[in-house]
């Protein structure tokens, strides 16, 4: 009979393997048209690797100020008024719209909401922003305020893929230079 | 023109000076008071604010300290009347507390919940680019 392969067992082939990896892609002592080609493919695994663990990085720093937020408003009343609670349901919606951005924009601020929902604000300027509510259910509330025009408008949100009206929205305010983002 | 307990005349002029007090550190970042703290409270569908500029800061605080309660009280964000109107939105003073208005007229949609936050939210961000931040 087969053991099962611990979660610890497969950790370590999957960091030798990675390693090897390194090996390769650092350039070793390769000399053959096949070497060089193995080493380019290392390379290019090990560069996308980085790539996806400094975004991963960046948005897991991101849900950790979301989960912050959400344990701050974990309570009616909040605000001192009747703030209804920002309740799991609205903090994995709007984890899974911060995952579902695409890679290479600027990740959100965040803001509670008297009700319950999650403000995910992108801020260029006092006079160049673009704000979602992110709820209990796939309906995400947005508005923006570009200048002199502003408005705003309501999108379906799957849970998987960000909504293309809401990052083409926040592309056109970020555009016009850098944004804050983290900048407190 | 009436005038209130606190002296002031009962209607809110477009130049005048209002503040909305920040009791959350993430209603705000190092430039601006954020829309969320312009939203309005489930209860009574408006916002608080007091009639009060940045000047003198002694008073500004003395009234957010008071509204803030046993919450933290970070700073003001100071905008002029006419700000919420070019909002479509209405100011109207409600003392007491002395100097106590409230910002109403929000979009209340009943039946579709998210266009009626989306609209809040247009208006709140309009009132918050005009907005200054002042922090204690």
């Amino acid at each position: 009979m087969r053991e099962p392969v611990s979660v610890r067992t497969f950790g370590i082939c999957c960091l030798a393997g990675y390693a090897a990896l390194n090996f390769y892609a650092r350039g070793g002592s390769a000399i053959s048209a096949e070497a060089l080609a193995v080493e380019k493919k290392a390379a290019a695994v090990v560069g996308s690797g980085e790539r996806s663990q400094a975004l991963f990085g960046e948005k897991a720093a991101a849900i950790s100020q979301l989960r912050a937020l959400a344990n701050d408003c974990s309570e009616p009343g909040w605000d001192g008024n009747e703030a209804s609670a920002i309740g799991p349901l609205a903090v994995s919606m709007a984890e899974r719209l911060v995952r579902a951005l695409p890679d290479g924009l600027p990740l959100p601020e965040f803001a509670p909401e008297p009700d319950g929902c999650i403000s995910m604000d992108w801020i260029q300027s006092r006079n160049r922003l673009f704000s979602i509510s992110v709820g209990n259910n796939h309906r995400l509330a947005y508005a923006w305020v570009d200048g002199a025009d502003r408005g705003h408008a309501v999108a379906g949100f799957d849970g998987e893929r960000a909504p293309r009206r809401v990052i083409e929205g926040i592309r056109e305010i970020l555009d016009h230079g850098n944004a804050t983002i983290g900048s407190r | 023109m009436a005038t209130l307990p606190s002296g002031l005349d009962e209607l809110i002029a477009g130049e005048e000076q209002l503040a909305r007090f920040l009791t959350q550190s993430s209603q705000f970042n190092s430039k601006m008071a954020k829309p969320a703290a312009f939203l309005p409270s489930l209860k009574d569908r408006e916002t608080s604010v007091s009639r009060h500029g940045s000047e003198p800061a002694g008073s500004l605080w003395a009234i957010g300290l008071q509204a803030a309660g046993d919450r933290k009280l970070y700073g003001a964000a100071i905008f002029k009347a006419r700000a919420v109107t070019a909002a479509q939105l209405e100011v109207l003073a409600d003392e007491p507390p002395p100097r106590h208005a409230a910002i109403r007229g929000w979009p209340w949609i009943e039946r579709d919940p998210e266009s009626q936050k989306a609209a809040q939210k247009e208006r709140a961000a309009a009132i918050a680019s005009e907005a200054a931040l002042f922090l204690r």
